[in-house]
């Protein structure tokens, strides 16, 4: 008996002290890595735009953040999107499924907050009523240019072989794919994790809407000449060379990675329903903005 | 029960006669399934010799509170610990290397190797010895690993980290997780061969 005691005793003094080991650790390094996350994101939006830290963005150019809700009454669902408008507070819009528009309301929020999901959910909670059911659904980062709309950029996550991959996505504003860049995975190292090379993500460059539509995974060998496009970085090829073979294999299906289908598919699958849905979305936003002459400014 | 080898002893010892891939037969997992190329086993190994390093040197530390009959849930806490913190620091202050690495120091914990040396060496020896002894197994297991590594990716892929050295890839198979355990046992084969050898050479 006096064993169990002090084996209990000592285990849980054991754990205590892992703990606290633990969460000194995690107190000590969370910021620098939530930083670091941040950091790199804008590194990544900034290059699939095709600027880096050589040739900036210039100053027209702005990225306005854009969030999506689930709002649940009762049996009723609805989709609230947090809006920035022209004088720089936010707005919340529903609309129901069927597409028609539901409320306005705006929202108190400081727009460093914005950012912040907690603070965020809570803020956009307090301006539609604590008796709704509120469930973030996604981001999408519309750039402008001198207050045109330039590109979208959408993080996103789908499910991979184990785990989820989470992927950022950029798009012109017709919706064709400007590029894709894999922020984290857990796929197999060798197999599946090749999904972060450039022979691979490169393939979706380029691919127009109706293309992106029915795109599947093809399991022929990727071509030579193809895969030296693909990874111009490293063949040294000439941008007008590349231009006119990606533009060659534009409509074909994605060239599936050797021994990862499951893998390749779930990106290609991914990437699919985020363009699809995006779309489809946008077009019914965008038609409320302009029923209701909301003014946001994108 | 102290030690009487040297500290250099304690390292040579755990990459040849107590390789923990070829001869102590250990972690044999990770070794199937990461080894598919010389990088990753690079990796996996700086990994595991740091875990091992850090989880040696703390159990040797306490080896004298530890009640004997929860060594295993100790030795399990301790790794888990150890690779929550270095996953943590890696993420916070070294973002380019845990891009890379990041995946695999999450699956350290679960590694025979590192249990197997606490029980056997770390809860007996001194810490000093015990570092060094962690040191030789990281290292046998880092040279286990890339050795494995070089011959999967050389006739699986037909590279040689990452650079392309045949010019066409001779057998995918060979990347394919159960190539592993024909790799690994061939090269345990090779391995003892070598040693037969040598020591009827010395007979001689």
């Amino acid at each position: 008996m006096k064993d169990i005691l002090t084996i209990i005793f000592r285990l849980t003094v054991a754990c205590l002290l892992a703990g606290l080991v633990m969460g000194a650790a995690f107190i000590a390094t969370n910021k620098a890595k939530k930083h670091n996350i941040h950091v790199n994101e804008q590194k990544v939006m900034l290059s699939l735009l095709g600027y880096s830290e050589k040739k900036p963005a210039p100053d027209s150019v702005a990225m306005h953040e854009m969030y999506r809700y689930l709002v649940g009454e009762g049996e009723e669902l609805t989709m609230g999107y947090l809006l920035p408008l022209q004088d720089g507070t936010f707005s919340f819009v529903t609309i129901d499924l069927a597409g028609t528009f539901v409320a306005q309301t705006p929202v108190a929020l400081v727009a460093e907050k914005a950012t912040e999901e907690g603070e965020r959910t809570q803020a956009v909670g307090a301006a539609i009523g604590a008796d709704k059911l509120l469930r973030y659904a996604d981001q999408t980062i519309v750039v402008t240019d001198n207050g045109k709309r330039m590109a979208y950029l959408l993080p996103g996550r789908f499910p991979g072989f184990k785990t989820f991959i989470g992927a950022m996505l950029a798009l012109d504003q017709d919706f064709t794919i400007r590029g894709l860049e894999i922020m984290e995975h857990e796929e197999d190292p060798g197999l599946g994790a090749e999904i972060d090379q450039e022979y691979f993500k490169n393939q979706f460059k380029g691919k127009p809407l109706e293309t992106v539509k029915k795109l599947e995974v093809k399991k022929t060998p990727l071509p030579e000449e193809y895969l030296k496009a693909l990874e111009a970085g490293k063949s040294g090829l000439g941008a007008e060379e590349v231009a006119r073979i990606q533009e060659q294999y534009q409509d074909d299906d994605i060239y599936a990675l050797t021994g990862a289908t499951i893998s390749s598919s779930a990106v290609t699958n991914g990437v699919k329903a985020m363009v699809k849905k995006f779309a489809y979305r946008l077009a019914i936003l965008d038609r409320v903005l302009a029923e209701q002459h909301i003014a946001t400014p994108f | 029960m102290a030690t009487d080898k040297t500290n250099l002893q304690l390292v040579v010892n755990g990459i040849l006669n107590e390789n923990p891939i070829f001869r102590l037969v250990l972690s044999m997992c990770p070794a199937v399934g990461i080894s598919t190329t010389v990088m990753n086993g690079f990796m996996l190994g700086i990994a595991v010799l740091f875990v091992q390093v850090f989880s040696s040197c703390t159990i040797s530390l306490f080896k004298n509170v530890i009640h004997p009959r929860i060594r295993i849930p100790t030795y399990t806490l301790t790794i888990a610990t150890w690779v929550t913190v270095i996953d943590m620091v890696l993420a916070a202050y070294l973002p380019e290397a845990y891009a890379r690495m990041g995946i695999f120091v999450k699956l350290i914990v679960a590694f025979a190797i590192i249990t197997m040396r606490l029980e056997m060496f770390a809860c007996k020896e001194s810490v000093n010895a015990s570092f060094w002894d962690g040191i030789g197994m990281g290292l046998g297991f880092m040279f286990g690993m890339m050795a494995l590594g070089f011959v999967r990716e050389l006739l699986g892929l037909g590279t040689v980290l990452g650079y392309d050295v045949l010019g066409f890839k001779p057998l995918l198979f060979f990347v394919l997780p159960f190539a592993g355990f024909f790799c690994v046992g061939l090269m345990m084969a090779f391995f003892n061969y070598v040693e037969i050898v040598y020591k009827r050479a010395k007979r001689a």
